[in-house]
This record gives structure tokens, sequence and C-alpha cells, in this order.
């Protein structure tokens, strides 16, 4: 571990920056980062810029020489490659974006000398930074048995004592998690590896998992390898096994959920065998940056959405991750930490106090199916206005229930009598609940009548308490469709068998005619 | 004979030229065309409107000259009558049918598609507008802070704060609309680097869309989409005036200025450009 006062003395005794570096020339650099980096990381780059407040997890603080994504040992400095690659590929799941075609070769260069030039550990030319030597991905393939030995490794090195049993990051000790500068931290969800700062392959993960994250507590497990509790190899079966939990390829955004007509009755259980065969569909959701109280933080990041009916009601199934059962007691002082480090709208008064808030979903429709100009005029998406309401489907996880109602804007929700049924299941970190409804109501004038082959209007709103969203402090997303599909007719096979009949006979027509000319070429 | 001789010797051929022609404006359209820069991916009725051009083209071509008609006849001809060639005259006949058949599937289960987006990116903004109860007329209206040249360093660092601090979650880090919330957004937000955006606003036009923000677009700006915040509700009027500072002042883009008539005319927008 690096002496952090060592190393506060040693910034104070030496020169400045441009001195100690004689060799390079940083005004270039110094120009690029003043111009596209400070806002965030801050003039002295201590990770303080105007906005750092506004992000969790917050922008690097480059004065103390410590960075998670490396391919150096745990405690070592990144190589001029790690850092290169963090600034031209960004950090994805942070609010670093990646600068490749966006700044030149030139300048992505000249900002990365200039970086180093905030800490003197990169003076210090007597440490010379190796990366560490990788090994290949071991044969074998990923089957059942190679993550099998991953997920044994996953429970006795301690992965799930944070990242939890089913690796969504809700772990017994994941409320305590703080960083170096006492920042709340998450420990990753491992079900959402585009969301990885170091990248989601197989070989970031092994990566990770031989550096450690430092100034984190994800620890490097290089050492259990020296003490031979397990092998280069197995190491891989386990990033292998952590790579399984996500999808094969990060999930597509597309507009319409259709929701297929099935014989018998909708499913009200999320568990039910049904949703099995349904595809779902991911909907991202980002902080509700609009009206106040600004959220900058949203703990929700997305949504999978499934749906089908029968031909009477509805059953859409939503299931998300969130790694408390709010409200939870065990995560109060956690959420006070991020009520502390994220700014609000707020900012003059002191930081609020955390609450036991519930869990929250809210499914949005409008009144009415939009009628003219193409079906595509809808009430304001972040949840109508005053004069314009929208229909809306609520879940709250305490007291456990579901209910219906018209939004007038964040503000204004008036309960209507007719609620969907609700069913929800709280597993290891993921919610999953099926809301269900009758396609036609009686209060035709409030709540959307689910007609079959329309576009109908959805958006979807989740909060989780134990991050201290409530009210307007929430995730949000904007305006999709979901569509009841019919059963195939049984005449739909009728004209593409007609056309294919009238092809075929024109087809050997035109053979047969041609023949007769040319048969009657060759006599003549 | 070397190889690049018996390729042109082989694609001398009328009927192998159209066919190429074909399959190579096909490639073209459907795998190069969306990745030119500014460029997007063709929709099928744009892509069937382009090969009918094309095949016309080639029709004409071929049937130009008398011989080159013929020779291109031959093979189609052969395909048809000569004994020898029965199977690939049975596997074309099968073919086309099967293709027929497909297509015609494919018309009668036509699923439900989101309806289009039919958006006005800059609609007509209006004369005058409320900002925080003071009237302000849009009309021939400049950025008040460019006439305090000593101040403007101030001016500007104070547009970087509020925009770091308000716009970059959906707008980015690069002013290029890809912030790290903007994939959450339909419409996405906007981006300042492009050519098409503030390059071609007045300063005026970009205040009123600030003040305003989504709920405050007209109609064919479909406002039920638009996640931009109402900015007079949390920025004071000096405060969106030095953020508009600050976007033209980093992406390099000249605002669109007000061209100035002799009284009794108003007056005109005038190009704005990159330096």
């Amino acid at each position: 571990m690096i002496d952090v006062g060592a190393a506060v003395a040693l910034i104070v005794m030496l020169p400045s920056p441009a001195s100690r570096l004689p060799m390079q020339d940083t005004t270039r650099g110094k120009a690029v980062y003043v111009k596209w980096c400070a806002g965030c990381h801050g003039d002295t780059g201590a990770g303080d810029g105007v906005a750092a407040a506004h992000m969790l997890p917050r922008p690097r603080n480059f004065t103390g020489g410590l960075y998670k994504i490396r391919t150096t040992a745990s405690g070592q400095l990144p190589t001029d490659a790690d850092l290169l690659r963090a600034i031209d590929e960004g950090l994805p799941g942070s609010a670093m974006p990646g600068w490749k075609g966006r700044l030149s070769d030139a300048e992505r260069r000249s900002v990365l000398a200039y970086i180093k030039t905030f800490s003197s550990f990169f003076a210090d030319t007597s440490q010379h930074v190796v990366p560490l030597k990788f090994s290949s991905p071991p044969g074998g393939g990923t089957g059942a048995d190679a993550l099998k030995v991953g997920r044994q490794f996953y429970d006795s090195i301690g992965c799930r004592k944070c990242h939890g049993d089913q690796g969504r990051g809700d772990g017994p000790s994941a409320p305590t998690l703080k960083d170096d500068a006492d920042f709340p931290i998450f420990a990753a969800d491992l079900h959402q590896n585009w969301r990885f700062r170091g990248g989601g392959a197989v070989e970031d993960i092994y990566r990770r998992l031989r550096t450690g994250l430092d100034g984190t507590p994800m620890p490097s497990f290089a050492d259990l390898i020296d003490q031979k509790f397990l092998t280069d190899q197995e190491l891989w079966r386990l990033a292998q096994y952590v790579r399984s939990l996500s999808p094969a390829a990060p999930p597509e955004v597309r507009d319409v959920v259709h929701a297929p007509q099935i014989p018998g009755t909708v499913p009200a259980s999320p568990d039910d065998s049904t949703w099995a065969r349904v595809a779902r569909y991911w909907f991202p959701l980002v902080g509700q940056v609009i009206h106040k109280s600004r959220w900058f933080a949203p703990a929700v990041s997305g949504v999978w959405v499934q749906a089908v009916h029968d031909g009477k009601r509805l059953a859409l199934r939503v299931s998300w991750d969130d790694r408390t059962e709010s409200p939870d007691t065990a995560w109060l002082k956690f959420e006070q930490r991020i009520l502390q480090t994220v700014a609000g709208d707020d900012s003059g008064s002191p930081p609020p106090q955390a609450e036991p808030w519930p869990d929250q979903l809210a499914v949005q429709f409008p009144r009415r199916l939009p009628e003219g100009s193409g079906g595509m005029e809808r009430p304001y998406f972040l949840m109508g206005g005053a004069t314009d309401p929208v229909y809306q489907w609520r879940w709250i996880s305490r007291p456990r229930h579901a209910f219906a109602g018209l939004a007038r804007g964040i503000e204004r929700f008036d309960t209507l009598p007719g609620a969907p049924a609700g069913q929800a299941t709280y597993d290891r970190g993921e919610w999953r609940l099926v809301l269900t409804r009758a396609l036609a109501t009686p209060d035709t004038a409030n709540e959307v009548q689910l007609e079959a082959g329309r576009a109908i209007p959805l958006a979807f709103f989740a909060w989780d308490g134990s991050s201290g969203e409530h009210g307007s402090r929430m995730a949000v997303s904007t305006w999709y469709f979901l569509a009841l599909d019919r059963p195939t007719p049984p005449g739909v096979f009728i004209s593409p068998v007609l056309a294919m009949l009238v092809t075929l006979g024109l087809g050997l027509v035109v053979v047969r005619r041609a023949q007769r000319r040319g048969g009657a070429r060759h006599i003549s | 004979m070397n190889l690049p001789s018996a390729i042109r010797r082989y694609a001398e051929h009328p009927f192998r030229q159209a066919v190429g022609i074909l399959v190579l404006a096909y490639i073209v359209v459907v795998w190069v065309v969306p990745v030119l820069p500014g460029s997007a991916i063709v929709p099928k009725s744009v892509v069937l409107q382009y090969m009918v051009t094309v095949l016309v083209g080639v029709l004409i071509y071929v049937s130009d000259n008398e011989e080159r008609w013929h020779r291109f006849k031959e093979p189609i001809q052969a395909v048809l009558v000569e004994p020898r060639l029965k199977l690939v005259r049975a596997a074309v006949l099968a073919g086309v049918t099967a293709l027929v058949g497909l297509v015609a599937y494919g018309q009668v289960t036509t699923s439900v598609a989101a309806p289009p987006n039919l958006r006005s990116i800059h609609p007509a903004p209006p004369a005058e507008i409320t900002f925080r109860g003071k009237a302000i007329t849009l009309t021939g209206l400049e950025n008040p802070l460019r006439q305090h040249t000593d101040s403007l360093a101030a001016y500007l660092a104070e547009g970087k704060r509020v925009y770091y601090q308000n716009c970059l979650p959906c707008h980015g880090d690069h002013l290029d609309g890809q912030g790290h919330f903007a994939p959450g957004f339909n419409p996405l937000p906007a981006n300042f680097q492009d050519n098409g955006t503030i390059a071609q606003l007045t300063e005026s036009f970009v205040f009123w869309r600030v003040a305003k923000g989504g709920p405050g677009l007209p109609r064919e700006g479909t406002p039920w989409n638009s996640a931009m915040p109402v900015w007079e509700d949390f920025l004071t009027e000096r405060e969106i005036w030095s953020v508009i500072l600050f976007l033209y002042e980093q992406t390099g883009w000249k605002p669109r200025t007000w061209e100035k008539t002799e009284p009794g005319g108003g007056s005109r927008e005038t190009g704005g450009g990159h330096d």
C-alpha cells in the first residue's frame, strides 16, 4: 500500500510539475485538459471540478496516482497504455466518455502526459512501471463444468460477500462499502457487464481479478495464486462464470414490446413458466434531471419487460436489479452517504436525512390511445401535465400493493378506483413484478383501453428507496410502445399460396413458349 | 492466360455485367452508404427504389445495341430451353416461386411498429417570450453579454460552470449530445458540434429553446417527447446568456446574426459559420 502521508509530503516538497518533468512539453496537454477535462476533474486534477458533485462514481482524483483500471500489479502505477485506454474508450457505467474520435491522437497523448504531472509518483522514474503478463483463456470451453468450477471459487474466495449470491451487488457487506476517498461505492452488478468500467469481456474480468481495483474494496486475487489456493486456470474459470451472468451481447433497445396472445389465461405470478418462453425487452432508465428536485445518481439503470395477453387480460412482467428489498435499515448509513455525496437542487441546505423509503415502480400509459397525426401525439412523457394527465400503474414494496391513478406532473397523483393486480418477488438483488389488468375497463375516460394491433405508448419509472429515491428523485424512461399481437389467422396463408401458384403458372408458360419458339427456330 | 484477362473475358458478357452491377449496387446501398459520415441505414422501401432504378438503367444499357441485347438474352434463353439445363430451369422456377411466397407472407403478417416520429427540428420561434414575468423580444435580439468585452472571460467561466452542472448529463463532455443520460431519451439531446444545430441559429433562438425547453415547443416540435427542461425554473437570464456564450466558444461555431436594416424594415437572420 502507498503511504498517503509520505505522498502528501512529497507533493508539498516538490517544485512545480513543469520543472519536475523538463523533458516533456505539457503546455499543449494542459490546454486540452483545461478545455475538456477540468469541468469534472478540476483545475488541479483533484477530481473536484464543478460537475463532480453531480456524479456517482465521482471523477478520478489524479493527485493520488491511484487508478482502478490497470494492467499492473495491485499498488502499482498504471502504464501509459492503461491511462490511454481509459481516455480513448471511456469508463462504461460512469460519466467518463471515450475521447477517441473526439480529440486527435496528439491531443489525447498530450493530455495523458499532463495528467501524470498531477501526481508526484509518476515523476519518480526509478519506479519502472511494467504490465503483468496475462495468460490466455484456457481450453475446455465455457460449458457447465467450467462454469461450475468458476462458481465454486466465486463462493470460496468471498466474491459473494459483496457481489451477492446471484452477483447483483447485494452481498451482506455491500452496504458498508466505500472507496479510499470515503465516497459510497456499489459492488458491481455482475449481470450488467456493459457497465463494467474496465470492459465486459472475459479477458477484462480476468485482468480485474489479477490486478484488483485500487482505491476500492475490490482486491487483487493474484496472491491466492501465489499461495496455491487456486490456479491461474481456476481464476479464468471464475472470470468465465462472472461473464456468463450477463447476456452474450449488451441489450439492444427496441421501440415496441410485443405481447403475444396465449391460450388459456395470463400468468399472474412472476415465476410462472410462461415467462421463460416470452421475449424480453430492455429499456434504459436515467436520472430525473428535468424537474426540481433533480436526481443525478439513479440506482436502477434499466428494466426488462415482458408481456402476454389472452384476449381478455394483459400481463406485464417488469424485472429490474435492485440491491435491497427496501425499506432496509441495514442500508440507512449507505443511503446517508449517497445523499451527502450527490448534489441536489437544495444545495444551500444540509443534505436530507436518510429515511427508510420503499422501492417503487410506475408503468405509464396515455389515458386514451392517440388518434390523428399518425397516432404519434402523446401526453408529456414525464408524468403528463396539469391539463393532460397520464394513466399510471404504480407498485410499492411496503406495504406491498399495486394501484392505478392519474398523474398530472411529478407532484400530483390521483388514485383511481380500478387497480391492476400485482404480484412481486424479491429474489437476491432482483425484483420481478407482474401487473395484470383487463384489456377493456368500464372507465374508458381515464383508463387506457388496450386494443390489439395498436401501438400503445408506455413508459417506466423506478425508485430504489435505499438509495434515497422517492418523489422526483427517480429513474425515468422516455415513451416506448406496447403492441398486443393477434394470433396468426389461418387465412394468412391463402394469399401467399395464391401468389406462388400464379408465379409458378406464369413461369411455366414462359418456359413453354420459349421452348416452342426455340424449337421452331431450330426447324426453320 | 493470366487471371486479370480471364476475369475481364468473363466480365465481358453483358448478362454477367448486368448481374454484377445489380449486386454491386445492392452492396453499396445496403452496406456502404450507412457507414458514410452523416449517413444512416437506408430504409427497405428506398433500397427497392434504388434497385428498380438501377435495373431500368441496366436494361436500357443492354437493349441499346442489337448485338449486346442478343448476347444478353442468350443465357436466359438457354436456361429456358436447353434440355441439358433442365435442373437449373427447375431450380430457378422453384426459387422465384418461393421468393414470391415469402414476400407475400411478409406483407400479410406485418406487425405493429412504432408510429413515425415526424418532428420539426428547428420550429419557428415566437417573436416575443415572457421570461419569469419579464417580456423579452427575440426578433433582432443579440446576446447582451457580448457588449461587455472586458467581462467576457468571467461570463465564459460562469457559462462553463452552468454547462457542467446542468447540461452535461445529456449533452455530454464533448457537447455532442452523447452525455451519460442521453441514451435514455428520444429524441436524442442536440449535438452542438454538428453544423445543423447552434451553427445555424441565432443566440436569441438558443435562448428561447433553453428558457422554455421541451414543454415550450410548438406542436410540430413534438413537445411531449423532448426531455429539455424549462431552464427559466433553474437559471437566471444572465446564466442562460453565459452558457450560450460557452456553447459557441467551446465548439468554435459562430452564431447566426441579425442583419440590421433601415428604420421601418425589420431585421433578418444572416449566415453563421465555423471559424
